[in-house]
């Protein structure tokens, strides 16, 4: 498999005119030509290969979408160097602009006035597809997406989840050899979400189109993208399988035991206590194969357990823990 | 391409009919009040400098329907908007000019306002008044070059000043200051041969005057025929001003858009 983006030092800095607070303040920024600088991104560097499906993940203002923008052509990196199909993105905008789909989650590209239909169609005008092809991938997009039922209500008209698909079909519809979307199951519902993760497993696995998706929801991650980027504060703190992350964390989840009276001290050797209530306490496993069952096993009857609830780690956890460990674990 | 954008501009119109129908019966005010003052001015009076009052209501039907149906306000608002929520964004992500895209969209406009405002506009005002023929075969046809041009050199315009909105931060003041501009030196309100000739002289050369003025006044035959073609070609030189000062203002608003993320 050839690398068809190589991210080499990639670094974007952008540079605010400094705001002051008050009405003193906003005189005093009308003459100020001080600039804060903002670093979204800080010295990235990865490559990735044709048919990948990878998983851009952190938390919000972590440099995400300024990613996404660089890879797409629409910003231009500060330092290092970007390549995407062998071309450098800003340099090449048009040409590149072919060769990719984009999906934003929180930005509609579809005509908001006009039936879903009519958007495809401009969208064909615009990436001249062949007509053929043009029917054959519609034909089969709906399919897949079931939009037979709104293909020809207007995008105003539409739910966020019917959106989305719409948004998903139209950017496959010219053949893009590469998918990015920012943030793609954003507000959606579970079914939703869930019918847009079935979907781009399915591009990508059947019709190998490599996908760059990011993210805040680590659910994404593990259901589409085998292959995990994070990033927090613009800088790049793991790259690699999901799987190896969990391990090497050995992400812990959280017990919570609720007992109907307080039943007094309770230490358990599977699970570390970190907040005592009285009647209701809270553990945090730490070893990846503990199970529930082993837990409760462990407590034994007799104490008046009335509840149980187990969480597993969400993404900021994921990322503390990391934060936590991280000189033990940094690559290379 | 672009001519999809202009069929799809047209249609998302007729999607908003009630805005057809309030822009009909403003522009038929406007026209029927405009009539109203000359109708005043030349009361016992059969011309002025050789102008009739059957000339200023045709002047008045052409220069404000027929040249007026497209509003810059719309082009800037439309470009504003789209800056400051990052939409423009989406466009540099297809393969296409984005300002080339706004002028189809905005001829798709133009010929929606044309069917839907000025003609049946036209009608009823001729129909009431009259309205003259164009002064010649000749001079008709030269009118539909004119007026083409015509929105080309209003819709350059209102592009630059669209564009300089986004370094100036202040698309509402220059919006005003185009409609203050407009109405005087377009000479949609007063031709310029009522213009006091030291006025005149200057207003004569601005690209504004191609907007209402110079179509209308070939449409009447106001216009020496050598004359015509000087103008034309005048005209032309300013549209391919515009045109470039737009082409370097994109450029650079793109470029910022690109460097500064909007």
């Amino acid at each position: 498999m050839s690398e068809i983006i190589v991210a080499d030092g990639v670094t974007k800095r952008f540079r605010q005119p400094k705001r002051y607070s008050g009405l003193a303040g906003a005189i005093k920024g009308l003459i100020s030509r001080e600039f804060t600088e903002v670093r979204a991104v800080e010295d990235i560097s990865f490559t990735i290969r044709a048919g990948e499906a990878v998983g851009y993940l952190g938390p919000n203002g972590a440099g995400k979408s300024t990613m996404i923008k660089m890879m797409t052509g629409i910003l231009v990196p500060t330092g290092g160097a970007l390549s995407v199909l062998g071309r450098t993105p800003h340099e090449e905008r048009m040409v590149n602009a072919r060769e990719i789909g984009v999906v934003f989650g929180q930005r509609s590209q579809l005509w908001w006035d006009l039936p879903v239909h009519d958007s495809f169609e401009l969208h064909r005008r615009i990436y001249d597809v062949p007509e053929a092809r043009y029917r054959e991938n519609l034909a089969h997009l709906t399919r897949m997406l079931g939009m037979e039922s709104y293909l020809d209500r207007a995008v105003r008209q539409l739910s966020l989840g019917q959106r989305m698909r719409a948004e998903m079909a139209m950017a496959l519809l010219h053949d893009p050899r590469i998918l990015f979307l920012d943030e793609p199951t954003i507000g959606l519902d579970v079914v939703a979400k869930d019918a847009v993760r079935k979907f781009l497993t399915e591009v990508n696995r059947e019709r190998g189109v490599t996908i760059i998706l990011t993210t805040h929801d680590l659910q994404d991650i593990e259901e589409i993208c085998p292959r995990l980027i994070m990033v927090d504060d613009g800088k790049l703190l793991f790259d690699g399988e999901l799987k190896r992350l969990r391990t090497a964390l050995g992400a812990r989840r959280r017990l919570k035991l609720d007992f109907a009276t307080d039943p007094g001290p309770v230490s358990l050797t599977s699970a570390r206590l970190v907040s005592d209530e009285g009647a209701s306490k809270h553990f945090l496993i730490e070893n990846e194969e503990t199970s529930l069952v082993d837990v409760l096993a462990e407590l034994g009857g007799g104490h008046g357990l009335k509840d149980v609830s187990l969480e597993e780690p969400d993404i900021e956890e994921v990322i503390r823990t990391f934060y936590q460990q991280r000189p033990a674990l940094v690559p290379q | 391409m672009y001519a999809a954008f202009a069929a799809n501009a047209f249609q998302t119109r007729l999607a908003y009919r009630n805005q057809a129908w309030s822009s009909f019966f403003g522009q038929l005010i406007q026209v029927f009040a405009r009539i109203a003052i000359w109708m005043a001015v030349y009361a016992g009076v059969a011309s002025v400098d050789g102008i009739t009052l059957a000339d200023m209501i045709t002047y008045a039907i052409l220069a404000t329907a027929v040249m007026g149906v497209w509003d810059h306000a719309l082009l800037m608002r439309d470009l504003d908007v789209a800056i400051k929520t990052g939409d423009v964004a989406v466009f540099l992500l297809k393969p296409l000019h984005y300002p080339l895209y706004l002028f189809a969209a905005h001829c798709g406009n133009l010929a929606f306002n044309t069917l839907a405002v000025v003609l049946p506009v036209t009608l009823i005002i001729g129909v009431t008044y009259g309205i003259q023929p164009p002064a010649s075969a000749m001079h008709g046809a030269s009118f539909l070059g004119f007026w083409a041009l015509s929105f080309a050199i209003y819709f350059l315009l209102a592009m630059t000043c669209g564009l300089l909105a986004f370094w100036l931060m202040t698309a509402h003041s220059l919006e005003w200051f185009l409609t203050g501009i407009m109405a005087l030196f377009s000479g949609s309100i007063l031709p310029l041969w009522f213009f006091p000739p030291a006025l005149a002289a200057v207003a004569q050369y601005l690209p504004f005057a191609w907007v209402a003025y110079y179509p209308t006044a070939v449409y009447l035959g106001k216009l020496e025929p050598a004359e015509t073609g000087l103008i034309l070609a005048i005209g032309l030189g300013w549209a391919a001003v515009l045109a470039a000062g737009v082409g370097l203002l994109w450029s650079r608003a793109r470029h910022r858009i690109v460097v500064q993320g909007g």
